[in-house]
This record gives C-alpha cells, sequence and structure tokens, in this order.
C-alpha cells in the first residue's frame, strides 16, 4: 500500500526553537498522499498545517528556527533526510508550492516572465528563449489572456486572481507531481476564488498531478478534495475520504466546523453555531484531548488522557477522541 | 469616561518616564550600558581630579626632556615643547566632556522646544521644521566649521556652533514622539476638558518625549566630541595653545614619524569618551525605546518568527551623520 | 515618470532655500564688519571700501541675498578677494581630489558592507552578525580623521606599506594614485562602512520575511540567487538612501581627512580659506556641498525609479 503513495508522511514532528522552550507545532501528524489524488488538511488558523506543508518542502529556518523529525516519504525518498542541495532539486521541481497571499508572494522587482523561467532555468537545461515560451505556454495553460504581452508585466499590474495564476504557472513550471496549494484563495475575492478552485482541479485531472490542499473552507473541501484530515493543535483529529466526512463526522471538533458552515438547506431558524474558544497556545497545551477545554461532551478521561488517531466507525475513517462511536450515534439519529 | 481616560493616559505617559524602576533594573541587566556609563564616570573623575593626577601642568613646558617616549616620570611621555601628554590628554578629555555635555544639554532643551511646538501647531510645523531640515542638510562638520570661521575660534562660539548643527537632530526626534502622544485617546479628552494649550504641551505631551530626547541626547554628547575634535584639529575649534583632544592631535601629526604616543594617547582618550557615551546612549535606548520593550515582550510569547522584531534594534540615530 | 521627478525635484526646493538662506546669513554672524575683519587691522579705508563693494554688502539685506542666490544659480560663486579667482574656479580646481577620493571611499564602504551587513541578516547571531555589532560601534565611536591617523602611525611610519601623504591623480596611473589615496580612502570608507553595513542588514532583514523569499526557497534556486537576486535587491531602496544621504558627509570627510595627507582639494582648500577668514570661498564651498546633496538625493530618487517598476510605472 506505502508503495502507491506519492508522499507519504509517517509521524511528522516540527518543532519551533523559541526563547519558551522548544514547541511542537506539528505533533506526530501521518498523512499520505496518493497519485493524482486531492487531499485537504482543514483546521482553524493556528492549528499547524500550513507548518505541516512547509515541512513537506522544509521551507522553515532550520538553522535557527525550527527542527524535524519522523519521516517524509516522497517517491520513497524519505525528504528529512536529503541534504539541502538534493531538497532543492525537489523544490519546484518535484514538489511545487503556492502560498495564500500572490501579490506578496511574487517578487515585485522581477517581470512575470523572469520569475516562471528561473525556474525553469533552475531545474531544466532551457536556453533563455525557449524558457520564455515556456513561460508563454504555461501562462496560457493557467487561462491568463494575452500570455506574451503578459510575461513582460510586473506583479502589480496584474489583478489578484491574476497573480495567483501566475504563481500557478511557476508551480507547474518543472511539471510537478505534487501541488501543495496553502490557503491559495483565502486572499481573494469569492468569484476569482471559485476560477482557481476549478483550475486547479481541471489540473488534476488534466496533468494527473496531485495536489494537497491548505484550507480553513469545509466547502471548497467538499468540492475538490478526495480525501480529508482535519488538524486541531498540531494533531491530525480526524481523517476520512470526503463524502464519509461530511456524512458522518468522528470527531466533536469536525462535527463543530461543519455546523459552522452556512448551507442553503439548513433550519433557519437555529443560529450558525461557531466552535466556541480559541486553539490553544503551543507552549501552554492541555495535557489530555487538546481539544477538550472546548469540547462539550469532554469529561474526566478526556482531560487526563490523550487519545490516539484510530479507527472509527465502518468508511475507514480514523479520529481521535474517546467518545465518538457514542456522538456518531447520536449524530446519526439526530439526522434521521 | 475622560476622567479615567485622562487618568488612565496620565499613567502611560508615567510609564514611559525615566523613574519608572524596571527601567532601572533593565538598564543595570544590560552590561555595555554599566560599562559604558561606569566609563564616562571614570573620565569625568579622571579629567576634575587631573591637578592631583598628574604631577605636572598641563601647560608646563621643560624644553631640556621634549619628546620624550612613555617613561615612569611622564606616563605618555612628552610633546615638542616638553609638555607632558598624560597631563594634556587628561586635560583635553575634560574640554571634551565639557564641549559635550553643555551642546548635549542646549541642543537638547532647543530641540525640545522647536520640536513640541511644531508637534502642535501645524502652521509652526511648516516653518521650524522646513529650516530644521535645511540646517541638518548640512553635514555637521562642515557647517560648524564655516560658522566658526564667522564667530572666531573660541570654546563658547564652539559650544554655540556645535548647538545649532546638532539641534535639528533633536528636534525631529521630539517632534515625531510628541506626534504620537497628541494622537492618544488622553490628550484629547484633556482638550475637551478645556486644559490650556501650554499645559497639555508641557504637562502631558513633553514628558512622553523624554526618553527618546535623553537617549538622543547621550548621541549628541560622543557625536559633539568627534566633532569638535574635528574642528581643532583643523584649526577651527578651540585656539591652539589650549590642549584640547583635537589641538593635541593635529600637535601629534606634526611629529608622527618619531612620537608615536603624542597620537596614540589623545587618539585613545578620544575614542574611550566617545565609546563610552555611546555605549551608555545605546543601554538608554534599550531601556527607554518603546521598540526594544516590545521585542521583548514578543519573544517572551515565544513567538515563531524571531528575526520580524529586531530591526529597530539598529541603531540609525540621526546624530551620526558627522561621522568625519 | 516625469510626474514623479518633477515632485522629487519639488520636494527638495524648501530645503535648498534653507540651505542657501544659511549659508548666505554665516557671513552675517560675524562680530563686526566682514570686510574689516578679513583685511585685519592695518588695512587702510579704501581697500576695506573695494572689499565690501565687491562683497556686495553696501546693499539692504533682502537684495545682498537676491544678488548672491542669483549669481550663484548661474554658477557664479563669488571671488576670492586672497586667491585672486572667482570660487567657482578655486572649487572646479580642487574639485578631482575630493570627488575621487569620496568615491574610493564609498566604493571600499559598499565593497565591506554589503557582505557584512548581508551575511548578519542571514545568519543572525552567527559570526558576521557579532562581527557587525563590534565593527558599527567602532564605526560611531572612531572618527575617521583619528583612524587615518593611527593607519598613517602602523602602515605609513611603522610598515613604510604606504607614502605618509601626497596625492597623484588618476590619470597619471591607476598605482600611483592607489598608492596616495588607498589609507584615506580605507579610513573613510570603514567609518562610512559601519553605518552602510547596519542599513543592509535591518534592510535585509525586513525583506527576509516577505511571502516572495519563501516562494524563491520554494522554487528550488539557489540560496545566493535567493539573497542577491530577490532579497537583496528588495532591500536596495532603503541602503540606497542612506549610500546618498551620505554622501554629502563623505565629502565633508574628506575634506577633513584631506589635510592629514596633504591632499590638495577642497577640504585643504577650505581650511586654508577659515584660516585666511576668507568668507568667499568659505560660502561658496557650502553651497556647493549644499548642491551636491540636493544632486545626490535626485540621483537616488532617479535610481530607485530604476529599481522598483512601481515607481518606474506609476
Amino acid at each position: 500500500m506505502a508503495s502507491e503513495n506519492l508522499l507519504e508522511i509517517k509521524a511528522l514532528q516540527t518543532y519551533f526553537h523559541t526563547e519558551a522552550g522548544k514547541v511542537s507545532a506539528v505533533d506526530g501528524v501521518s498523512l499520505a498522499v496518493g497519485a493524482g489524488e486531492i487531499v485537504g488538511i482543514v483546521g482553524e488558523s493556528g492549528c499547524g498545517k500550513s507548518v505541516t506543508a512547509q515541512s513537506i518542502l522544509r521551507l522553515l529556518d532550520e538553522k535557527s528556527q525550527a527542527s524535524y523529525s519522523g519521516e517524509v516519504y516522497f517517491e520513497g525518498v524519505d525528504l528529512l533526510k536529503l541534504s539541502q542541495r538534493q531538497m532543492r532539486g525537489v523544490r519546484g521541481n518535484d514538489i511545487s508550492m503556492i502560498f495564500q497571499d500572490p501579490l506578496s508572494s511574487l517578487n515585485p522587482l522581477l517581470t512575470i516572465g523572469e520569475q516562471i523561467t528561473e525556474t525553469i532555468r533552475s531545474h531544466r537545461k532551457f536556453s533563455r528563449k525557449n524558457a520564455w515560451q515556456e513561460a508563454v505556454r504555461l501562462l496560457r495553460l493557467t487561462g491568463i489572456p494575452a500570455p506574451e504581452r503578459r510575461v513582460h508585466e510586473y506583479p502589480h499590474q496584474l489583478s489578484g486572481g491574476m497573480r495567483q495564476r501566475v504563481m500557478i504557472a511557476i508551480a507547474l513550471a518543472c511539471e510537478p507531481k505534487l501541488l501543495i496549494a496553502d490557503e491559495p484563495t483565502t486572499a481573494l475575492d469569492v468569484t476569482i476564488q471559485a476560477q482557481i478552485m476549478d483550475l486547479i482541479a481541471k489540473l488534476n485531472r488534466e496533468l494527473g498531478m496531485s495536489v494537497l490542499l491548505i484550507t480553513h473552507d469545509l466547502g471548497v473541501v467538499a468540492e475538490v478534495c478526495h480525501r480529508v484530515a482535519v488538524m486541531y493543535a498540531g494533531q491530525i483529529v480526524e481523517t476520512a475520504d470526503v463524502a464519509t466526512l461530511f456524512r458522518e463526522p468522528q470527531h466533536p471538533y469536525t462535527i463543530g466546523l461543519l455546523q459552522s458552515i452556512p448551507s442553503l438547506d439548513r433550519d433557519r431558524t437555529k443560529p450558525l453555531q461557531a466552535v466556541e474558544g480559541f486553539v490553544p497556545a503551543l507552549h501552554q497545551l492541555p495535557k489530555g484531548c487538546r481539544f477538550a477545554p472546548r469540547c462539550p461532551h469532554a469529561d474526566a478521561l478526556c482531560r487526563t488522557e490523550m487519545p490516539l488517531l484510530e479507527s472509527k466507525g465502518s468508511s475507514g475513517s480514523q479520529a481521535r477522541c474517546w467518545h465518538s462511536e457514542a456522538l456518531s450515534q447520536k449524530e446519526a439519529v439526530r439526522h434521521a | 469616561m475622560t476622567d479615567s481616560t485622562v487618568q488612565e493616559g496620565k499613567q502611560q505617559a508615567r510609564r514611559t518616564s525615566l523613574i519608572h524602576s524596571q527601567p532601572v533594573r533593565r538598564f543595570m541587566a544590560n552590561r555595555t550600558a554599566v560599562i559604558g556609563g561606569v566609563l564616562m564616570l571614570l573620565l569625568i573623575a579622571a579629567s576634575l581630579l587631573s591637578p592631583w593626577l598628574a604631577r605636572f601642568e598641563p601647560q608646563a613646558v621643560d624644553v631640556v626632556s621634549r619628546l620624550k617616549p612613555p617613561s615612569v616620570k611622564h606616563w605618555f611621555g612628552t610633546d615638542n615643547l616638553g609638555r607632558d601628554v598624560f597631563s594634556r590628554t587628561l586635560n583635553g578629555t575634560k574640554i571634551s566632556i565639557q564641549v559635550g555635555l553643555t551642546v548635549a544639554l542646549v541642543s537638547s532643551a532647543a530641540g525640545l522646544v522647536i520640536g513640541l511646538y511644531s508637534a502642535y501647531y501645524r502652521r509652526l510645523d511648516q516653518v521650524l521644521m522646513r529650516i530644521m531640515d535645511g540646517i541638518f542638510a548640512f553635514p555637521a562638520v562642515l557647517l560648524a566649521m564655516a560658522m566658526m570661521a564667522a564667530l572666531g575660534p573660541n570654546v563658547s562660539n564652539l559650544m554655540i556652533c556645535l548647538s545649532i548643527v546638532f539641534t535639528p537632530a533633536v528636534a525631529r526626534i521630539v517632534r515625531s514622539s510628541a506626534l504620537v502622544v497628541k494622537e492618544q485617546t488622553y490628550i484629547e479628552a484633556m482638550r475637551a476638558l478645556g486644559a490650556s494649550r501650554t499645559r497639555i504641551l508641557w504637562l502631558h505631551i513633553m514628558p512622553g518625549t523624554l526618553s527618546p530626547l535623553i537617549v538622543q541626547g547621550s548621541f549628541v554628547f560622543a557625536e559633539s566630541i568627534i566633532v569638535e575634535a574635528a574642528l581643532s584639529f583643523l584649526g577651527a575649534g578651540i585656539p591652539a595653545p589650549m590642549p584640547s583632544l583635537g589641538n593635541l592631535l593635529s600637535e601629534g601629526k606634526q611629529f608622527i614619524y618619531n612620537s608615536w604616543w603624542m597620537t596614540l594617547y589623545p587618539g585613545f582618550a578620544l575614542i574611550l569618551s566617545v565609546l563610552a557615551m555611546n555605549w551608555f546612549g545605546d543601554g538608554l535606548r534599550d531601556m527607554l525605546d518603546p521598540h526594544a520593550r516590545t521585542k521583548r515582550k514578543r519573544s517572551r510569547k515565544g513567538s515563531m518568527n524571531k528575526n520580524t522584531s529586531d530591526n529597530n534594534n539598529e541603531k540609525v540615530s540621526s546624530a551620526t551623520q558627522a561621522s568625519s | 515618470m516625469v510626474i514623479y521627478i518633477l515632485r522629487r525635484l519639488l520636494a527638495l526646493v524648501p530645503v535648498v532655500l534653507i540651505m542657501s538662506i544659511v549659508v548666505f546669513l554665516i557671513i552675517y554672524l560675524i562680530p563686526g564688519d566682514p570686510a574689516r575683519v578679513m583685511l585685519g587691522d592695518g588695512a587702510d579705508e579704501s581697500t576695506i571700501q573695494e572689499l565690501r563693494q565687491q562683497m556686495g554688502l553696501n546693499y539692504p539685506l533682502l537684495e545682498q541675498y537676491g544678488r548672491w542666490i542669483g549669481n550663484a544659480v548661474q554658477g557664479d560663486l563669488g571671488r576670492s578677494f586672497f586667491l585672486q579667482q572667482p570660487v567657482s574656479t578655486a572649487i572646479r580646481e580642487h574639485l578631482a581630489p575630493t570627488l575621487s577620493l569620496a568615491l574610493f571611499a564609498q566604493f571600499i564602504a559598499v565593497l565591506i558592507a554589503i557582505p557584512l551587513g548581508v551575511r548578519a541578516a542571514v545568519n543572525r547571531g552567527g559570526l558576521a552578525d557579532k562581527t557587525l555589532n563590534a565593527y558599527s560601534l567602532l564605526g560611531i565611536s572612531v572618527p575617521g580623521f583619528l583612524l587615518s591617523l593611527f593607519f598613517v602611525l602602523v602602515f605609513a611610519v611603522r610598515l613604510k606599506w604606504f607614502p605618509v601623504s601626497g596625492y597623484a591623480p588618476l590619470h597619471e596611473g591607476l598605482g600611483s594614485f592607489l598608492k596616495f589615496m588607498f589609507l584615506p580612502a580605507l579610513s573613510i570608507g570603514i567609518v562610512m562602512s559601519s553605518l552602510t553595513a547596519r542599513i543592509v542588514k535591518a534592510s535585509m532583514l525586513e525583506v527576509l520575511h516577505e511571502g516572495f523569499v519563501k516562494t524563491a526557497l520554494s522554487k528550488g534556486l539557489r540560496q545566493n540567487t535567493i539573497i542577491y537576486k530577490h532579497v537583496l535587491r528588495n532591500a536596495l531602496i532603503p541602503i540606497l538612501t542612506v549610500v546618498g544621504g551620505s554622501f554629502g558627509t563623505l565629502v565633508a570627510g574628506a575634506a577633513v581627512i584631506e589635510t592629514i595627507f596633504n591632499i590638495p582639494g577642497l577640504g585643504q582648500m577650505l581650511v586654508h580659506a577659515v584660516e585666511r577668514r576668507d568668507y568667499a570661498v568659505i560660502q561658496g564651498m557650502v553651497l556647493f556641498i549644499a548642491i551636491v546633496y540636493v544632486a545626490v538625493n535626485l540621483a537616488v530618487d532617479l535610481l530607485y525609479a530604476v529599481v522598483d517598476p512601481r515607481i518606474r510605472l506609476q
């Protein structure tokens, strides 16, 4: 099974070295992305989903800030064991990444073309001219009108949606097998958001490129993802395929997230529920289940013992909760 | 609402003032600042005690023992007229500190007034700050030299010139921090309560500008020691027979081939004085600067991005423009 | 772009105006009659009157300023009574040594400051960072003229690697130019570089957290490509501002250093003018430096546009 997966993260720990001591922003995350699959990671801001994404490409400053343990296999090679030079050959080549804010993610002083071609030319032996032609092709692929003209423009001359398309074009430059999209639509207008997600889904279908999608938006997950992992306070609290997650959520946190999505067919007499409270700070995590302080069902066991991520129900989903069986039955009753 | 706002605001202003004990503790914890302060005190003590420390009058000529290298008798050697370099160096340090202190005080006072009123009265701001900018644009040594040429070289003229040259740097700092204080709610509240402008300006806005003023003042102190030395060295500062550090270096230059001690020791005295003030100022800033404080707070929280906050730590003091 | 340049020019007008007024007023700091002071006690009345006439002291103050600034705009900075030549000519004759010294010093400063500041920013708390901290304290605390005295003591007097003083113009050969200019330029350059290196570091740190740095990393670019092509380029604007803004100080610093190395530049001319109380030369020189300040500021503004397309294309 393991060999079929393009990316396989095993018990990943990402530590930050702060003055308050060493804290783990990612705490034992295991996750797999198969070839051609779109996997989502959902959670509130500060839950460690972005750090997980950046840990895969080892983008955090390992000299002073961060260190990793665990294993991140990509095509059977543990990325965490690679040298910085070997890692450079993976970044932008086998695995690409796009970020939340396309304006700040693009260098304001370089033309779009330069920013695309430098990726191509750092991994492929392309002449300058061929690289520019390739850049135009990539821009056209991402649906940018008049790409011949756009390659010579600067980021500030483009709209937000266009900039994210440019980011995607850069990411596609070396035909990566995996695209990590870290909240790719958060900074964009709603209409543009849909276009960008459609583009990502299309590229996944047509190029067979796997996607790891980081988002806080379960709606986006429902639309494009095949499988999803819910993260809370540095841990995965639930993972399932999308249909199962929406049909039979196991973890109270997932249930809370689902209840906070507005939808057209919901009962409008009931108020929309938000998950109360905040994500705990990394250096003052609760002893037992990390969600216990915010959980409406928490009891003494939850507050002292941390539950493990275990298979629940019949559809192969896993959750990190002592009471998920009881809860999901209750949930099922309520839906019926 | 207004009363409690005013009260709170006052406390806020007091918190930024010097007497608060936590800054003092932080200052003591700051090693370089303490070293700088102690060094400065030592230099001041040594220069005040020079009649007792040095066995020779700084001006006493002894033609027989001229250009003698350092010895037990003459610790720093003697110059071309047989004068004791140690005694002259101590004296020069004294003059430098006198000039530095006076200039720091005068330009701080002038800068405070100009900065405060510019911050408060917009129309005045246009005139005063344009003038300050104009003066600030000149290299300090050059402007001071031109003014000295007109006024004639003596110590009090030098102090006047340097004070004029360094006032804009202080005024700019005071003005910008006064503008920040002025925008705070409790000042609005004071105004609504009908407090007089003078009262608001001096009782409520002024305390908020004191910390940066003191820090800037200490840098002006250091800077004016340098400019004084440069001017005297060029013969446009303190007139020749007087043993200022610049004059000593100028004499030393003439005999640099054979009598290194005439250059080296006054040079070190100059560096020590300036270094002491800069260390002291650095320490003061770390202790009083609100940026340095937020930095501390942030790092205590255990922020992941350690480098975000450190930029303010870079000393880009505007008084450093005169690196002659 | 044209509007940008015009706006920058316009912003400099009040500063220049104030600077010129300050320069003009310097002569009124003289206690008593400037002409009499210049000529000394023994001068006869007719010479004094002649000088007064030449200096335009007999006109009302405002008219004097008007005449003076009017002439200055046309490049006429007055006539030196002692040199018996126009001040502008004297400045032109002494300009080359000072300017070449200043540029050489700036070159050395940038050569030290950029790598040091960049390394200090990239590797916080590392060797370069610690060096920079000590180095910048040295830079603020040791004035350039003192540093050059020490250099003379060690490298010229003791080790005899360089001549103690003197000057050879660049057109007589790079070798001899460097031989004479290295120590003076190094002393100014070191002092200058400590300020610049701090700015480089601060400015680099600011840019290092920008999103595009992470993008560049995720693209698999080399570290040096990221640092120099992406980060340094974006950090350049504050650096340019400081480098440009310090050029006037640099020229003034060069003037002080010149007297130590006996370089026949503006500084030496100024010191002689101060000794002789040659106010026309003093005023002209100071005004000239003010003009240099403005010109360099404008040049820096134009460089912004070269560096940053957001300014260029607005």
